[in-house]
């Protein structure tokens, strides 16, 4: 697997089409979709709901295979990885959002961060440690010890960041991180990915229907009814 | 992370104490088996453990004294002392018969010995004396407390009168006590003077077991001689075939209840915490991982069961003892051990029902 500097593009699909189903019940969800992701920017995948940003995101992270074409992560045709690399990738170099954050409610916000970092081979005491790291640098050091449930969404969401960069990866992978805030708070999130992408210099790709954060990507997909528009 | 198993098993704090409450009920009841069997296996054969002689000497197809009836008589009694090599005989006289107490009887094992040999009689006493006449009785001290006698009460059997004179232990078999008598009064109690069901015989020194049981046997043909080891090692195979399939089969049942109710919980803690599971999957769980969240909450459990178990079985015991005597138990540090160890395995068991669900949460969940 390559590094991140040698590599000209993080991720590349060619002509990746995905149906789920089989014959009446099938549903082209995406459709000979080609488009390529390099370090250093963020990306965009804009779309009205049902139009398969969320499917296009998971094919990436190789939690989905595609019907037909190709997608390479990190220099690779994706297909050459055993189920167990896919895990050993996600877990030492890609980080998640989710929409609704899906933090784990029973663990403290510093459990939820280290838990990556546990994954990634780090010892429980080390990925304490981090963990409180990531939280100081991003300012919630003092909740390190509460439970999610008791947090607010602007909160959340930072635990949310933390934890996708936590295992420094070398691609982020948000699906609608904006999707339950209000557009300040909205504003908060890509911020801090756009500041991680071009300060590690790391490929972000961000799913969404929100048309207000179009003027933070560097690159913006546009997606209908599985087929990719235009790029700009 | 590693919290993980002990956060949500905490999480659902009523759920968990049923789940723990009704496996420590198995365990209990597994306890519970263990030790009154161990304590019938004690008191069917302490009799004889305890009533050490050279050889026994039976009717023959007679192997035991538990199960099955052997009568030899006087005739043959007589041959085998005067067998060269044979330094004493004592007869001992096996016959169920009821004492009354009142309106109310119960049957006891009633053992007949000749007081006078100093052997065939109780293997421990605890209160009172030995009997030295045939009008008295050493009753069980598990029966004597059920039915509220003491030394110097006097009993009925069979229209004889006889008085209690000592209280012994070691003899109480569960579905039966032993209780003793001379040998002369059994006889005589049941019409037939001379009778017997087994001798206990010594040898003199000088001469090998085995020389003198195939004297025996040549010259009585219908009589059947046991050494001491193997005469002891059958009455307990005996006494097992009669016990073990039923606390093997509830034993099972335990189990088996045990292994139910704790899959049960897990599975729904796995399907009712879908999404986390997912999402732990998706951030690169090791499928390592997760399974050993799924072990680890299983073990938690069963510990913490047993625990309970531990703290609760010996008050309980001591009070079912209290309640009814005729229950007597005996817990060994190797039965709990050995009870904790198939509790854990059947835990392990149950993790390993439960890891299946695992399977049927997609990659994908997450972004659902
Ligand atoms: N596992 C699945 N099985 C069947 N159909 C699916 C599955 N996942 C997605 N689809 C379908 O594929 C299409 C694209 O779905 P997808 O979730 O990728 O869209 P989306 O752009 O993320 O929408 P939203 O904004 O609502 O999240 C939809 O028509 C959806 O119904
Ligand atoms: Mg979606």
């Amino acid at each position: 697997m390559k590094k991140l500097e040698d590599l000209k593009y993080v991720v590349r699909l060619s002509e990746v089409s995905k149906i789920f189903g089989s014959d009446e019940h099938k549903t082209v969800a995406l459709q000979n979709v080609s488009c390529e992701a390099s370090a250093g920017e963020l990306v965009l995948l804009l779309g009205p709901s049902g139009s398969g940003k969320t499917t296009l995101l998971t094919l990436i992270a190789g939690l989905l295979r595609p019907s037909s074409g190709t997608i390479s992560l990190f220099g690779k045709n994706i297909e050459s990885y055993s189920a167990k690399m896919l895990q050993q990738i996600r877990a030492m170099r890609i980080g998640f959002i989710f929409q609704t954050f899906l933090l784990i409610d029973s663990l403290t916000v510093q459990e939820n961060v280290g838990v990556v970092l546990r994954f990634n081979g780090k010892t429980r005491r080390e990925a304490h440690r981090h963990a409180f790291r990531l939280l100081e640098q991003f300012r919630i050091e003092h909740l390190a010890k509460k439970f999610p449930r008791t947090l607010s969404q602007g909160e959340k969401q930072r635990v949310a960041v933390a934890r996708a960069i936590a295992n420094e990866g070398d691609l982020i992978i948000a699906d609608e991180p904006t999707g339950c805030l209000e557009s300040k708070q909205g504003f908060e999130i890509i911020q801090l990915l756009k500041t991680y992408s071009k300060d590690q210099n790391r490929c972000v790709i961000v799913g969404s229907h929100d048309l207000r954060i179009e003027e933070f990507a560097d690159r913006i997909l546009r997606l209908e009814d599985g087929i990719l528009r235009e790029s700009a | 992370m590693d919290m993980y198993a002990v956060r949500t098993l905490r999480s659902q704090p009523l759920r968990l104490m049923l789940t723990i409450g009704g496996i420590a009920l198995c365990v209990i009841l597994m306890f519970f088996l263990f030790a009154v069997y161990r304590g019938a296996a004690d008191g069917s054969v302490e009799y004889i453990r305890q009533n050490k002689t050279d050889l026994w000497v039976l009717q023959r197809n007679a192997t035991n004294i538990l199960r099955g009836s052997s009568l030899v008589s006087a005739v043959q009694g007589r041959k085998i002392q005067q067998i060269p090599g044979v330094k004493s005989i004592s007869p001992v006289l096996f016959v169920l018969a009821a004492i009354k107490k009142g309106d109310r009887d119960r049957t006891v094992f009633l053992t007949g010995f000749d007081p006078e040999k100093n052997i065939g009689g109780p293997p421990y006493l605890v209160a009172g004396r030995n009997i030295s006449h045939d009008n008295e009785i050493v009753l069980d001290k598990s029966f004597a407390a059920k039915f509220r006698f003491k030394v110097d009460d006097h009993v009925e059997i069979q229209e004889h009168s006889l008085r209690v004179v000592g209280i012994s232990t070691g003899t109480n078999a569960f579905v039966i006590q032993y209780a003793f008598v001379t040998v002369r009064f059994l006889q005589k109690m049941i019409g037939f003077p001379g009778i017997a069901t087994c001798y206990l015989v010594e040898v003199d020194e000088g001469n090998t077991l085995a020389e003198i049981s195939s004297q025996i046997r040549r010259e009585l043909p219908r009589l059947e001689v046991y050494d001491h080891e193997t005469f002891l090692e059958n009455n307990i195979q005996e006494m097992k075939s009669g016990f073990l399939p039923l606390l093997y089969t509830v034993a099972a049942i335990g189990g088996i209840v045990l292994t139910v109710i704790l899959s049960l919980l897990l599975t729904v803690n796995i399907l009712e915490r879908r999404k986390d599971f997912a999402v732990l999957k998706t951030l690169g769980s090791p499928k390592g991982f997760l399974r050993w969240l799924i072990i680890e909450q299983a073990l938690l459990i069963s510990s913490a069961a047993c625990v309970v178990a531990l703290i609760v079985f010996f008050p309980l015991v001591q009070m079912i003892e209290k309640i009814s005597p005729e229950v007597s138990t005996k817990s060994t540090v190797e039965q709990i051990i050995v009870v904790v160890i198939i509790v854990e395995i059947m835990s392990l068991i149950s993790s390993f029902l439960s890891i299946r669900r695992l399977r049927s949460i997609y990659l994908m969940e997450a972004f659902l």
